[in-house]
């Protein structure tokens, strides 16, 4: 592994942030003390297995669970009738007629994809659940399947939702700019008759649970769990269950990966909720492998039709076109906010000013979509780069020249988007002439040379993203101009306790990224102390009351919102502490104060020094004679709340995200052309994230998101039969890179601050599936055949040396 | 994950083992489980019985006869075969091993075990087809030898029927072998494979394509020759989500004059 | 000879006994995890791909989701528990922690029985030789180059 990044200076060991502080998450990690949510036990507990559609499509015409319960160990069952008897659907995000789509924890009346829960049995080991299961008499009225979402709208196919009377679940047109002028200026106009995004997502390795306790004197649930958007389950939640969302206590410690997977797992949450009020004792639920695989959380597979690009012959990109066709799968858990989440990053990082996208959701009888790693943007960026390197090939340009030329340069920067956004900060074209570096671009002729006498077709190949990060919620007015969600927020606190420690609450639900260590690091700079005199809690729990309406950990942004959070209220305390100080000492004004070794003293008089530990117990334990007004809790909340304006739903125009990180991935790859099978060779991925807190923890995302998206690129595919069953429905043929897999890889840093952050910093992490744009790049390169697929098996590349010859 | 209730049965002897076997329609043998547990957690198969051969140190170990002979217990682990100084006589088999699954497995999972699952993209069928292994069934209170051509029957299904145990696997001396696969990720499970052994004739035994590892016997090793013989071949490789018939028919072509490459160049 | 759904196993895992009572059906994971309250080894998938429930079972390293419980009967047993000394982290613990070998750390203590399989019989492994020894271990954060270094570095 190769590395270009700033060496750590003496300058930076001034600050803990920028520093590469061990984590703190990982002493109990590596101990295998981590608690997660299958770890969590409770006396009486029962567990929880779901019966699950063997159909794609179908009227469940009888449900009998009698054997079931009478199967010894059988607490209860839970069917889709008594759900739709105690819930409400739960509600749309989407206008008419998504709209009208219900949505319920279990199957009602029928089933719509294979793997969808229809009911759950609770019973005293996991195994009698599952024998009880099998006990479940269903019975089914099979439909055809659409499982295409090219032909969801044909005439005489099947209507999943009858409610939405329909498979079409949304509809909207953006355009910016001036279509016709743009055409009518441009040398060439290419066409793209048809470009895949496939269907996948990131397959946390823990997959979703939840241990559900019913308080019946309250009325109210303790929902330990792994959902990664607390926020978003409650609300989804609270409503359906027809209870206040403070009846709904989420919990959680550790999370075994997220990748916004765990986004939404509120129907199966609701299900156990029922079930532990219902049986009265609580309800434990651990999804396996193969029941994610068939019913959580696929990754959007996207089309994008009739796509035209207006180009000028020296490779100016005025503007494009395109239909955009998105399969939802068959409920809009999420959706259809990927309608308009892609607008982020609408002209990718290329400053052509004119740009249509149509864009239409349907529903199929596969998996619901929801968010992964990159959500929305990853597909549209694929677009983008797909286009890029198409219109090169058509007009014979170089794939890297095209880039430089319509790059949004650093000079232009905060750069106003056609449709509104600003992107903060980068240099797009120094990140590239980086990557290029680092995969000895320059001498890539001879090495093809090279490669052809081992009878081996070598690529190289350029993929360049945006990952915009904190989201602007008022982009959800635009696919529902109902909706009352704007800006975004998050919280933390930070007190000092009756002995002096800084103890630390996140509203975020991290799953791997470290935000005790990030946050302690930017409290320790504050308070001038170690990280080590800082305790992060671990987790999330709404009884803290350090959450707000977007608190989770999803769509890059702690960095921005968690870490701003975590600035503000650690200055409060700050001031405080200055305040309290300045009293006990006898009137001392702030100016003539200073922090310093765990406590404060008088800047002229060091020996006047009051220790946190005074201050904790002062405040908390020994406060008789304080000043009545002093204002002093030394227990801090602040809520960050990032600068957004509503968008201007009629014309689909505003900032949507505040910050845009960078990344540019360059990949060569040797094709063996016999089988198809190829190698990657060498890889870079050149990163810019703003300022970084950890730059340790940064470059783990970066290799993290690299890893993923090769992954994607070349194996990971949820491809169904025509019927509607899962081809891939577990690791056995759902192959995630191992080991061997991995190539070599190269890896580079760029820092632009954040104008517009707190601290300079930009959210991270998703990346934006650089890795699968460069590997598509990199086999047209070597093939000469143009790749309008993201997933590029040995079989797909076969097959295209076939069409070559 | 929750598998099936199951009975269990861990004899010390050969012949205690064979007895519960035949006693009982529903008992099967449990070897080193690294496929067995995972048909049984899915739930796609549920025996009744599970007889566990882990104490039958018989049917454990590798001997080299002095002719070269190898005779591989049906109990060895893969990890056992490429730690063993006496398989090295034969170094593909080894070699192979290495490339099946991962430690772990490897740690586990016995040649017997591999065989007698017969799943069509498990690496040994065709290797040890290629190599002209014998394989020796016991039973019934005789014992039997069968060849490769009339071991393997169909997928999940072989010559060793109700109420017998294979004991050990023989292959004949020789040195000149080769083995490619096409796999899902670099030494993933195969999407197709080839195996061949230039022993004297030319032998190839073509992996994925077909129930049964398919045998062809080329008139020579030239890669015309291989080749003729692939595409001369009676199969009806499968489709599925990794390979389509027509791709997976192609890829033997191409590993098959690989492996023979491999083998000539093992001289 | 005794064929039963149900036996009473003894195991010593990190230098404990522990004997209990259990079906026949149960696996290794499910056992230690539910029946021992040893939570530290985990269950990433259900077709023994992910190498997240890895043990070192009588020297030898293994999928406890590919063994059922009674057929550990008598073994000694290694788990993440028994990796610290005491509160010190081991070299490799350290070596994951320094290195950034980690995220969520679901995958960690699977990674680091393989690992610690490997350094015992090869203390100074050449890079391909880590990677060899831990295709068994799927890690879904890290693209497993921060995890190669570390063993690397335990190895030195």
């Amino acid at each position: 592994m190769t590395t270009v990044a700033p060496e750590q200076t003496e300058q930076a060991q001034e600050t803990w942030a920028g520093q590469n502080v061990p984590r703190k998450e990982d002493r109990r990690l590596v101990q295998g003390q981590g608690v997660f949510v299958d770890d969590v036990k409770r006396h009486g507990m029962g567990y929880l297995h779901f019966v699950r559609s063997p159909y794609a499509h179908a009227h469940i015409t009888s449900i009998d669970v009698s054997a079931a319960e009478e199967h010894p160990g059988v607490y209860g069952t839970l069917t889709g009738e008594e759900v739709a008897a105690l819930t409400d659907p739960f509600f749309q995000l989407a206008s008419v007629p998504g709209a009208n789509v219900k949505d319920y924890a279990l199957a009602v009346g029928k089933v719509r994809y294979v793997g969808e829960p229809i009911v759950a049995v609770v019973a005293e080991t996991r195994e009698a659940a599952r024998d009880a299961s099998e006990l479940v008499e269903v019975e089914y009225e099979p439909l055809d399947a659409i499982t295409d979402a090219r032909h969801a709208q044909d005439d005489g196919v099947p209507t999943i939702h009858e409610d939405a009377g329909g498979n079409l679940m949304w509809h909207g047109t953006y355009e910016w700019g001036d279509l016709d002028a743009a055409f009518a200026e441009a040398d060439k106009i290419v066409k793209i008759d048809e470009l895949h995004f496939h269907r996948f997502n990131s397959t946390p390795l823990e997959c979703d649970g939840a241990l559900v306790e019913y308080n019946r004197g309250m009325g109210q649930w303790t929902i330990t769990t792994n959902n990664q958007f607390p926020g978003f389950a409650i609300i989804m939640m609270g409503p359906a269950m027809k209870v206040g969302l403070d009846k709904l206590r989420f919990v959680t410690q550790d999370i075994g990966g997220g990748f916004g997977n765990k986004i939404t797992s509120h129907p199966q949450l609701v299900a156990c909720c029922l079930l532990a009020r219902k049986l009265n004792r609580p309800v434990q639920w651990t999804e396996w492998r193969t029941d994610f695989h068939l019913s959580m959380s696929h990754g959007n597979e996207r089309w994008f039709h009739e796509t035209e690009v207006a180009v000028k012959s020296d490779g100016t990109l005025l503007g494009f076109r395109t239909k955009a066709l998105d399969d939802a799968g068959a409920y809009l858990r999420y959706e259809p906010l990927g309608g308009v989440i892609w607008a982020q990053v609408t002209p990718g990082m290329y400053k052509w000013k004119n740009i249509r996208v149509d864009f239409t959701q349907v529903a199929t009888n596969k998996a619901p979509v929801s968010p992964n790693r990159g959500y929305s943007r990853m597909q549209h960026l694929w677009f983008t780069e797909r286009m890029i390197d198409i219109v090169a090939h058509e007009l014979d340009l170089d794939p890297v020249e095209i880039r430089k030329r319509n790059y949004v340069r650093v000079e232009d920067m905060p750069y106003t988007t056609p449709n509104g956004c600003v992107y903060d900060s980068g240099d797009y074209a120094r990140m590239l002439d980086i990557a290029l570096e680092l995969i000895d671009y320059p001498n890539i002729a001879e090495r093809r040379s090279e490669a052809a006498t081992r009878g081996k077709l070598l690529g190289v190949g350029v993929g360049s993203t945006l990952d915009s990060g904190t989201n602007n919620f008022g982009q959800s007015r635009m696919i529902n101009p109902e909706l009352q969600f704007s800006g975004n927020n998050e919280v933390a606190t930070v007190k000092l306790d009756i002995f002096g420690e800084i103890v630390v609450t996140l509203g975020t639900t991290p799953q791997g990224q470290g935000h005790e260590t990030t946050a302690s690091q930017v409290v320790a700079d504050i308070l001038k102390c170690s990280v080590d005199d800082v305790f992060v809690r671990a987790g999330h729990d709404s009884y803290w009351n350090s959450h707000a309406g977007f608190s989770g950990t999803y769509a890059s942004q702690f960095a921005v919102t968690g870490l701003s959070a975590v600035k503000g209220a650690t200055e409060m305390l700050r001031d405080e502490i200055f305040k309290l100080a300045g009293a006990v000492f006898g009137g001392v004004p702030a100016e003539a104060l200073e922090l310093a070794d765990g406590g404060i003293r008088i800047k002229e008089s060091p020996e006047a020094f009051l220790p946190f530990m005074a201050c904790g117990a002062i405040i908390n334990a020994n406060n008789a004679g304080l000043p009545e007004d002093l204002g002093v809790t030394l227990n801090c909340r602040y809520v960050y709340r990032p600068p957004f304006e509503v968008p201007d739903v009629e014309k689909k125009y505003g900032n949507l995200t505040l910050t845009y990180a960078t990344q540019i991935h360059a990949a060569v790859i040797e094709i063996d052309p016999e089988t198809g099978y190829y190698d990657i060779v060498d890889y870079a991925a050149v990163d810019d994230c703003g300022k970084r807190i950890n730059p340790q923890i940064v470059e783990g995302q970066v290799m993290g998101a690299t890893a993923q998206a090769i992954g994607a690129a070349v194996h990971e595919i949820f491809e169904y039969d025509e019927d509607g069953n899962l081809l891939t429905p577990n690791f056995y043929d759902y192959h995630v890179p191992h080991a061997l897999d991995m190539p070599p890889l190269k890896t580079g840093s760029v820092e632009s601050p954040s104008p517009f952050t707190p601290l300079g910093t930009k959210g991270m992490g998703e990346g934006g599936g650089a890795g699968i744009h460069a590997i598509c790049a990199a086999v047209q390169d070597a093939t000469g055949v143009l790749v309008t697929n993201s997933h590029n098996s040995y079989q797909r590349v076969w097959h295209l040396l076939k069409e070559r010859a | 994950m929750l598998l099936r209730e199951v009975a269990y049965a861990r004899p010390s002897s050969l012949a205690q083992a064979l007895e519960i076997l035949a006693a009982d329609d529903g008992a099967r043998a449990l070897a080193g489980g690294q496929t067995l547990i995972n048909v049984m957690k899915a739930r796609a198969g549920s025996p009744d019985t599970l007889v566990d051969l882990s104490a039958l140190d018989d049917l454990k170990g590798i001997e080299l006869g002095s002719d070269g002979t190898l005779e591989i217990g049906a109990m060895t682990t893969y990890t056992e075969i490429m730690a063993s100084s006496e398989a090295r006589a034969r170094p593909i088999l080894g070699d192979v091993c290495a490339q099946i699954a991962d430690v772990q497995v490897r740690n586990r999972g016995t040649i017997g075990g591999n065989v007698c699952t017969s799943d069509p993209t498990n690496h040994l069928p065709p290797l040890l087809a290629a190599l002209g292994a014998q394989f020796t069934i016991a039973g019934g209170g005789s014992e039997r030898t069968v060849s490769s051509d009339d071991f393997f029957l169909g997928v999940y299904l072989t010559a060793v029927g109700t109420g017998e145990l294979l004991t050990k696997i023989t292959i004949p001396a020789g040195r000149n072998d080769g083995f490619a696969a096409v796999t899902l990720g670099v030494e993933g499970t195969c999407i197709a494979s080839a195996a061949a052994s230039l022993n004297g004739s030319t032998r190839i035994a073509l992996g994925c394509v077909d129930a049964v590892p398919v045998v062809l016997t080329p008139s020579s090793p030239d890669t015309d020759a291989v080749r003729q013989a692939v595409r001369d071949a009676t199969m009806e490789p499968p489709s599925d989500v990794h390979a389509s018939s027509e791709y997976r028919r192609h890829l033997v072509e191409v590993l098959a004059v690989r492996a023979v490459d491999q083998a000539r160049g093992a001289a | 000879m005794s064929v039963t759904t149900e036996r009473s196993i003894t195991v010593t895992i990190n230098g404990t006994t522990y004997e209990r009572e259990v079906e026949a059906r149960k696996l290794l994971i499910h056992f230690i995890r539910d029946d021992l309250d040893l939570t530290g080894s985990h269950i990433g998938c259900d077709t023994g791909n992910c190498g997240a429930c890895s043990l070192i079972v009588d020297g030898t390293l293994v999928k406890s989701c590919m063994m059922l419980a009674v057929q550990a009967d008598g073994a000694t047993i290694e788990s993440v528990e028994g990796l610290a000394e005491g509160d010190e982290l081991n070299k490799l613990q350290r070596a994951f922690r320094e290195h950034h070998a980690l995220q969520c750390g679901y995958c960690t203590p699977g990674m680091l029985m393989s690992a610690t399989a490997l350094l015992r019989s090869n203390p100074h492994p050449s890079d391909d030789e880590i990677k060899k020894a831990l295709q068994g271990n799927i890690c879904r954060c890290t693209g497993y180059w921060n995890i190669f270094e570390a063993v690397k570095a335990a190895a030195e």
